[in-house]
């Protein structure tokens, strides 16, 4: 596997995570204290309506106090378990709503206008850094496909309406993007 | 469904594709939710599909994080860890998790795609024969089956027969392996038929010889192929018609 390298806040979320599994009500707390800042973000993302996102981050929660035993340190980060339930909760909360009206041509958003990617040297470990140097070096409108992807929760076809592209153009973009992506990734773990 | 040409990279098989997009979230909501099944029951793809979400997770720490109101914890304990301490007897003293059940497989379906656990090998059904101590044997002697499963956790192991009899609704079970929910949960029983989603024929015992009548209407169509499954849940089981729980043991129903 692509490791991701264990650190001491990782063992520490992992030993509450355990303690947890085993309907320890402080361990809850705690784990709740040192990670819903960082999962209300991810799921303010993509659903902006404070009301929803904090309905969805209750769920999650109520899912990892559920699914606390299922936790496996050996294939995944604390954080990353936590924040892969808060995503795919909160992309199922936006799937559930009706098909959004495509936004109009004279508003309609540059992929390019998101913003430059931020900057490596600020982010904290060693795989945020590498992954953004990946995405760095990518035609500039298929990275920013890729994060309004995975950021945003949007389809292809919504995105590919946005950016007034065929479908079947956007998803090459993000398709070649993400193995190149892939492939700087893997070289620079060797 | 995306072909070899039109996938955006020629190449790319379509399985890698979909993981990619899943990974990404990008799909619609069928193809999500189809999606989804997939890595129920087909270890190879939820493995592709970690792959990816573990290389995209460095991405959230550029998401800045953001105080939820107190509101939500709140919610979140009367929801949780306050109905937990209600039934003192059960959870004052709150075992450690353990007993096989602990290291086996996730559900990691139905929106739950954390790249988790023990895969959840779906075991294809072993040989009767394969089982210890000859309990198919015992159970198709005792109640006639026309379907049985042999339902094994995520290591391969056999954990328990179920012997399944459309005629009479019954589901007979010899476990194979000592088994224990743990302190306040129950295992539940379900079926997965071709893509529907899992779907809970009752909440079980699974001491040994015990006889489940399955109310009928639960069972229609229920045939060679199903997949039985076993989840761990909270007593009186899964609050959300899904499973929410670990999944214990899986295995396809076959003639008997």
């Amino acid at each position: 596997m692509s490791g991701h390298t264990p650190s001491a806040g990782a063992a520490e979320l992992a030993g509450l995570l355990l303690r947890v599994a085993a309907a320890d009500a402080a361990a809850f707390q705690i784990f709740y204290e040192r990670t819903s800042a960082k999962l209300f973000g991810i799921i303010l993302r993509i659903l902006p309506e404070r009301h929803e996102a904090e309905d969805v981050l209750q769920e999650v929660y109520v899912t990892v106090w559920r699914k606390a035993a299922t936790f496996d340190p050996t294939r995944a980060s604390p954080i990353t378990w936590a924040a892969t339930i808060a995503r795919n909760r909160a992309i199922d909360r936006l799937r559930a709503r009706p098909v959004r009206a495509v936004v109009p041509v004279e508003t309609a958003h540059d992929l390019a206008d998101d913003g430059p990617a931020p900057d490596a040297a600020l982010l904290a470990s060693q795989d945020a850094r590498r992954l953004a140097s990946a995405l760095a070096q990518l035609e500039p409108r298929h990275a920013a496909a890729i994060r309004a992807c995975y950021f945003e929760g949007i389809t292809y076809d919504e995105l590919a309406a946005r950016e007034q592209v065929p479908v079947g153009t956007l998803k090459s973009w993000v398709r070649r993007g993400l193995m190149r992506m892939r492939g700087q990734l893997e070289a620079s773990e060797a | 469904m995306t072909g070899a040409t039109d996938n955006g990279l020629s190449g790319l098989t379509a399985d890698e594709a979909l993981a990619m997009d899943y990974a990404l979230g990008a799909l619609g909501r069928a193809e999500r939710k189809a999606a989804e099944l997939r890595l129920v029951g087909d270890p190879a793809f939820r493995a592709l599909v970690e792959r990816w979400q573990l290389q995209l997770a460095p991405l959230d720490e550029a998401t800045d994080p953001v105080t939820p109101p107190a509101s939500v914890w709140a919610a979140i304990a009367a929801e949780t860890t306050a109905s937990a301490l209600k039934p003192a007897a059960p959870v004052a003293a709150p075992a450690p998790v353990r007993g096989w059940w602990h290291n086996l497989a996730l559900w990691r379906s139905l929106g739950l795609g954390a790249p988790v656990a023990a895969a959840l090998a779906l075991v294809m059904l072993a040989p009767s024969d394969a089982l210890p101590g000859g309990a198919a044997d015992q159970l198709a002697a005792a109640s006639g089956p026309q379907l049985r499963a042999t339902l094994a956790g995520a290591d391969g192991k056999p954990l328990l027969a179920a012997a399944f009899d459309p005629a009479s609704g019954q589901v007979r079970f010899a476990p194979v392996a000592q088994s224990e929910a743990g302190a306040g949960k129950v295992p539940e029983l379900w079926v997965i038929e071709g893509n529907s989603p899992p779907r809970s024929l009752g909440i079980i015992d699974i001491s040994a010889g015990s006889a489940h009548s399955i109310p009928r209407d639960r069972l229609a169509g229920v045939k060679q192929g199903a997949i039985l499954a076993i989840s761990i849940e909270p007593i009186g089981g899964s609050p959300t018609g899904t499973p929410t729980g670990p999944v214990i043991a899986t295995g396809a129903l076959t003639a008997a």
